[in-house]
């Protein structure tokens, strides 16, 4: 570095180089906020298309249905990418038709949780008086009750099957969207955007579904990220203890619990399986927190 | 005592912090009313607390009831003839109406008989005894794991935020807390008992049969069950100790000269802890349901494991037990973590007629 000549270029020179310092820290920063939410939005963009679309366009075997003769192959035996399990299924396409039913668990039951509970939540937030505390009476209900035990009851009671899963998983996002949705709503009750739409004479349903909801919105979008890789874990446990998709069908959830009995001798059926939805749900973790990230920074 | 910030309240009760509670005079702390407050918050809560409790016997009930197929025809097998299963429901009952049943088990309940099960004929409140220890044990064992993952990391990641360790172990715990326990139990069945053999895959030991392989049994299931908690608490620990950070007493303990990781463990990290209350309070009944699957993979004859049986045999008494200890555990689990909060926190003035 050069020695500046006078006391003047010494205070430039020095401001110039904070200010550059301060200029690269925080580009550095937003960089790594971007990096942060779109390499987990990339991740999950990518396994959602390899789920869904790739298995229209690319060459992938059935998941059901396999011959027993060709039960237990290696991992690039040609035709099956990742080997075959013991009843002679692609291995490769049971984690993709697997992971529709994960997805399309988690998606559900976040929206379900989202219109139902954010409807109840803002309802209880809202509205003084004997309807709301009903209301907060039976969410505490379900709150304290062991959710997996409704979830159990409900798979068990219905059948195992995909849509039951998502009614019974259902019954655990909607008190948690409600509980969220009525905090928010209290905060937001006596704000001046809402006292002026009361006085002007806007009826009470178009608030809370025009005025209310909107701002509640980014919060339980984030939330729902959340909630949609809890939801995932728990179609997994649910199909685990074989009361989820029941088999030949694919889940993730019974794809770990057929591999674990072959555990000792072929590691890759339960590790495969279980490395899907751990890279998913984390993936759905990540986004999530960047997300609340960026949004509470504003 | 080092006081906390406010804002704790909000995670605690949502609605406590918004507004001073009507009648209470500013300025005025005596132990007296202090005392008084925390009563009648006690009083409140568990009146609040009576009707949930309530409702959740009840919803059990009710779901249970919905159910297809009944514990006659469970017990007596698929080719039972449809007269052997009347006779069977008339003799426990089944065929009364439902109201008049619940309303049998809820007075027995209410003294203390939560009935008999359906399959053994034993005791709920035996059954619930055998099972219970074995489920607090591995909850407690998980716990504690948890605590050891959290604390020194959260602290140790929040005395430089932004450098390598924190980044790292950031990254770890945010992966850690998507790992599913049953997906960690197979992983550590897998690595520790199949691969090493340095813990045994399934079983348990009871204490009697000696503490070290007592605890070397349940040592892997509560790893599963402790390890995705941990990295949850140390997230939230590490956000929590650089908010202390902030406070003004760190700042005066700076001011006194004390080092900086002795400000650390001594002010701000013990200060963060019970914040930590409430979220522990409120994770218990995810860490029960947790259980049962952990139970069911590792071969524990907790009350999970029961739980799972139960219900696919229709044994209503039973599963009806395990889902009020449920409830209540995570009822007054939550009531207790108020309070300690209250007395630990003496600024926290609970008074919120909303809830």
């Amino acid at each position: 570095m050069t020695i500046p000549v006078s006391n003047e270029a010494a205070a430039a020179a020095i401001t110039a180089a904070g200010a550059s310092r301060v200029r690269a820290s925080r580009a550095r920063g937003r960089l790594r906020q971007s990096l942060a939410l779109y390499l987990p939005a990339g991740l999950l963009v990518l396994i959602i298309a390899a789920c869904f679309l790739y298995p229209l366009v690319g060459n992938v075997s059935p998941p059901v249905g396999g011959s027993v003769l060709n039960a237990g192959l290696p991992a690039g035996t040609p035709g099956f990418p990742l080997g075959t399990d013991a009843s002679g299924n692609d291995i490769f396409s049971r984690l993709l038709y697997g992971g529709r039913v994960s997805l399309e668990v988690g998606a559900a039951t976040q929206i379900i949780g989202i219109v139902l509970g954010g409807l109840i939540g803002m309802i209880a937030g809202y509205s003084r008086g004997i309807l709301a505390a009903v209301l907060m009476r039976v969410l505490d209900v379900l709150i304290a009750f062991p959710s997996l035990v409704l979830a159990l009851a409900i798979a068990e009671g219905l059948g195992p099957g995909e849509l039951h899963v998502i009614w019974a998983l259902s019954f655990y996002s909607v008190p948690a969207f409600a509980r969220l949705a009525r905090a928010a709503t209290l905060r937001l009750r006596d704000q001046n955007f809402m006292l002026a739409a009361s006085m002007s004479g806007t009826p009470r349903w178009r608030i809370v579904l025009f005025h209310l909801a909107p701002n509640l919105l980014p919060q339980q979008l984030t939330f729902a990220l959340l909630g949609a890789g809890v939801a995932i874990i728990q179609e997994g446990a649910l199909s685990f203890l074989s009361l989820g998709v029941p088999p030949p069908g694919a889940s993730w959830g019974n794809m770990i619990a057929s591999g674990m009995q072959t555990m000792s001798v072929r590691p890759s059926l339960v590790l495969l399986p279980c490395l899907a939805l751990l890279i998913t749900v984390a993936a759905l973790n990540l986004m999530g927190d960047a997300l609340r990230a960026r949004w509470s920074a504003r | 005592m080092t006081v906390q910030s406010t804002n704790r309240t909000t995670t605690a009760n949502p609605e406590a912090a918004l507004e001073p509670p009507p009648g209470t005079r500013p300025g005025f702390q005596g132990p007296g009313l202090l005392r008084s407050s925390l009563l009648r918050l006690a009083v409140r809560r568990l009146l609040t607390a009576i009707p949930v409790v309530w409702g959740v016997t009840f919803l059990g009930f009710t779901v249970l009831n919905l159910l297809p197929g009944d514990a006659a025809q469970a017990l007596l097998g698929a080719d039972a003839t449809p007269q052997e299963v009347a006779k069977l429901s008339r003799q426990l009952h089944l065929d009364q109406p439902f109201f008049t049943r619940y309303w049998n088990w809820l007075t027995g309940a209410l003294s203390g008989h939560l009935g008999s099960s359906l399959g053994s004929g034993q005791q709920v409140t035996t059954i619930l005894a055998q099972r219970l220890p074995v489920t607090f044990e591995l909850l407690l064992f998980a716990f504690v794991i948890s605590l050891l993952i959290a604390i020194p990391v959260a602290t140790f990641a929040a005395r430089k935020p932004g450098g390598i360790f924190d980044s790292i172990t950031t990254f770890i715990a945010l992966v850690g807390l998507s790992i599913a326990p049953y997906i960690l139990a197979l992983l550590l069945i897998l690595l520790f008992a199949v691969n090493l053999s340095w813990f045994p895959a399934l079983g348990w030991t009871p204490i009697s049969g000696g503490l070290g392989s007592n605890l070397r049994s349940l040592t892997l299931p509560a790893l599963s069950l402790g390890f995705p908690i941990g990295c949850f608490y140390t997230r939230l620990l590490r956000a929590d100790v650089l908010e202390q950070l902030e406070e003004d007493y760190v700042t005066t303990a700076h001011a006194k000269g004390l080092a900086g990781w002795r400000v650390l463990m001594r002010h701000a990290t013990p200060n963060s802890l019970f914040g930590l209350i409430t979220v522990v309070a409120l994770n218990v009944g995810t860490l029960l349901g947790g259980t049962v699957i952990v139970e069911q993979i590792f071969g524990l004859p907790g009350i999970g494991e029961e739980l799972f049986q139960a219900i696919q045999t229709r044994d209503f008494p039973v599963v009806e037990g395990i889902v009020v200890v449920f409830a209540v555990l995570v009822v007054v689990i939550g009531l207790l973590a108020d309070l300690l909060y209250a007395v630990l926190d003496p600024r926290i003035r609970y008074d919120n007629p909303g809830q």
